[in-house]
């Protein structure tokens, strides 16, 4: 089922569509630092705005600035288009009732369209972090990577951190995945669920800006995204990683735990 | 207030298609209420009713899409649930054919086929796209097909594999008469090869043509079920047509079950309080007649508008009327709108 699955998403405009603005725009970053020169300080998050900053200093900087800028936003829209898209799509299609008399089981049915969904979200991110790095490179040369601090990670070492960070970033859209995908079983409306999961990450943004909430915002989904701007500063910094990872796990299990029960007592009309 | 079609006991058994008391509520409008039937293997059954009947209601709690509020259902005899195994013994298309729209035609059967983890032989690759009847047409994008073409890609794909039931929701819309009957033709062939069919249509013109046995609903409930021929024979109405009209008249008049006796063209329209011609024609032919024609003069549609009628004056009547205990529901009470339902195994003889 998950090959089936695989060949019915991956060959369609939106998937097209959102691949491609995740290959186009680092792309676009790079050719505007290229272009434009030295990107000027702002501000706003400190980590954050001097991994922009940082952005021409070398080709392995990029990706971090790709990531920094994407992740946040446009990668979101993208993730909550796979989760949201994915049951609610094959429901408008009217194809959802037919699998189902196939018979594809309803548990089965919904483990391979969250693992696909899962998957092109792995793929949209690595590939932010692949174009970036490409794009980078031959832009501005392979260079160690410089963090605040002025401080030069040597490549390697800068390339395992990459490779973690953007492994956190995917876990860290688990939560808007899956709320995503919740809806999508919810509801016959693709266009409904992704707006939801979208909904979901500007809500969390929106409240954790709330300094009145006090240590209540560390439990909100997005709070920790950009953590991993920790592992290019100087001591690393890790803990808010960590909090940022477990903070995940519970929105994760309420959500896939309610869509798995929801699916397996709906009543298909569609 | 079981309907009987060549059984005597819905509630248990392998027969392809049980539904034995099955209600479904959606809020507060209950599409089904009490509903049982039971389709044999083998049988073409048409599954009529009026917009509203509940009968895609039924289909789907059938194939498991929609969970009964009470009642069960089963395929083969085994209880439906979702992902129910026996579900792989069926082929289905209900409320439209649908498909990945930018994927071909060839590719969407391709991909539910095995979706169901089981193989497919190229000849029954080969006998759908036959079916299908699209030519080239099968390896272009379905979301540019037309509606005709959509169907028959949808009848296609109900028949692979092979089901041994086929469950057909309106499987001519959207066709031209000629395809109309070519899709008839495919019916008679599945069912020729042992399979089972439970047809939805509205063209009962066209389910008079291919159903040996008929399931009627409105308003969620069982009208009446039974072969073909006994409900439209049901109505207790015969032309006939004999060498002697006004001696056959006179002899026609004199039996008990007689009602009314009135011309009509060449020959005599006869209403009965019963539903065989056998007695009319043994008088006739007692009385020295020859008798050309005996035909019901109704026809499966005629039959329906008059057991949906029937069936909507006897609520009028009971709302009226609320402490009268009996209902429709119970086709042993003797109300006309359920006689052919009055099992002995077959529906009563012809």
């Amino acid at each position: 089922m998950i090959g089936v699955e695989l060949r019915k998403q991956v060959r369609r405009l939106r998937t097209y569509i959102a691949l491609g603005a995740m290959v186009v725009v680092p792309a676009i970053i790079t050719t505007a630092f290229a272009l434009g020169g030295r990107p000027h300080h702002h501000p706003g998050d400190p980590a954050t705005a001097a991994l922009v900053l940082f952005a021409t200093r070398s080709g392995l900087n990029m990706p971090l600035a790709a990531l920094s800028t994407m992740s946040p936003f446009l990668l979101v829209v993208v993730v909550a288009l796979f989760g949201g898209e994915t049951v609610a799509g094959e429901a408008g299609w009217g194809t959802l009732r037919y699998l189902l008399v196939r018979p594809v089981g309803r548990q089965r049915l919904l483990t391979a369209k969250l693992a696909i969904a899962g998957l092109l979200t792995v793929i949209a991110t690595v590939l932010i972090v692949a174009v970036g790095l490409l794009a980078g490179t031959l832009a501005f040369g392979w260079h160690p990577v410089t963090i605040p601090g002025g401080i030069a990670l040597p490549a390697s070492t800068a390339l395992v951190r990459l490779g973690i960070s953007t492994l956190y970033v995917i876990w860290e859209m688990s939560g808007v995945l899956s709320f995503a995908f919740l809806l999508s079983v919810m509801t016959d409306s693709p266009i409904g669920a992704t707006a939801g999961g979208i909904g979901l990450a500007i809500v969390s943004e929106i409240l954790d800006g709330i300094s009145a909430l006090g240590s209540v915002r560390i439990g909100f989904p997005t709070h920790d995204w950009q953590a991993w701007n920790g592992l290019f500063v100087s001591p690393t910094q890790t803990s808010e990683m960590l909090r940022g990872a477990l903070v995940q796990v519970p929105y994760v299990a309420v959500f896939l735990g309610v869509a798995w029960w929801w699916f397996g007592r709906k009543d298909i009309l569609s | 207030m079981i309907a009987i079609i060549m059984a005597s006991d819905v509630g248990s058994g392998t027969a392809p298609v049980i539904l034995d008391h099955v209600t479904k509520h959606f809020g507060e409008v209950r599409a089904v209420n009490d509903l049982s039937f039971k389709v044999e293997a083998g049988h073409v059954v048409g599954l009529l009713g009026p917009n509203g009947a509940g009968k895609t209601t039924a289909l789907r709690m059938l194939v498991g899409l929609v969970h009964p509020d009470a009642g069960h259902v089963t395929l083969f005899g085994e209880e439906v649930r979702p992902g129910t195994p026996a579900l792989g013994k069926v082929g289905a298309l209900i409320e439209g054919p649908a498909f990945v729209p930018h994927l071909s035609g060839r590719k969407n059967l391709d991909l539910y086929w095995k979706a169901g983890r089981k193989p497919l032989g190229d000849p029954a690759m080969e006998d759908a796209l036959e079916v299908a009847g699209l030519g080239d047409a099968i390896e272009r994008k379905v979301g540019g097909y037309s509606l005709g073409m959509r169907q028959r890609l949808g009848l296609a794909q109900a028949l692979l594999g092979r089901p041994l039931l086929v469950v057909l929701d309106e499987p001519t819309n959207g066709l031209d008469p000629a395809q109309m009957r070519e899709v008839r033709e495919v019916v008679r062939a599945i069912a020729e090869r042992g399979a089972t069919v439970l047809l939805s249509s509205h063209l009962l013109a066209e389910v008079e043509q291919i159903c040996s046995h008929v399931v009627v609903m409105d308003k969620g409930h069982l009208v009446t079920s039974g072969l073909v021929r006994d409900i439209v024979n049901s109505s207790g109405q015969a032309y006939v047509e004999v060498d002697d009209r006004e001696h056959a008249r006179s002899v026609l008049q004199a039996l008990p079950t007689v009602t009314s006796v009135e011309t009509e063209g060449a020959g005599l329209r006869v209403r009965t309080t019963g539903a065989h011609r056998g007695p009319l024609v043994a008088a006739l032919v007692q009385a020295g007649l020859s008798v050309e024609t005996v035909t019901t003069s109704e026809h499966l549609e005629d039959a329906f508008i008059r057991l949906v009628d029937g069936q909507a004056a006897l609520e009028t009547s009971a709302k009226a009327r609320p402490q009268a205990a009996p209902s429709w529901t119970r086709p042993s009470d003797g109300d006309g709108g359920a006689a052919a339902s009055r099992g002995n195994g077959g529906g009563q003889p012809g």
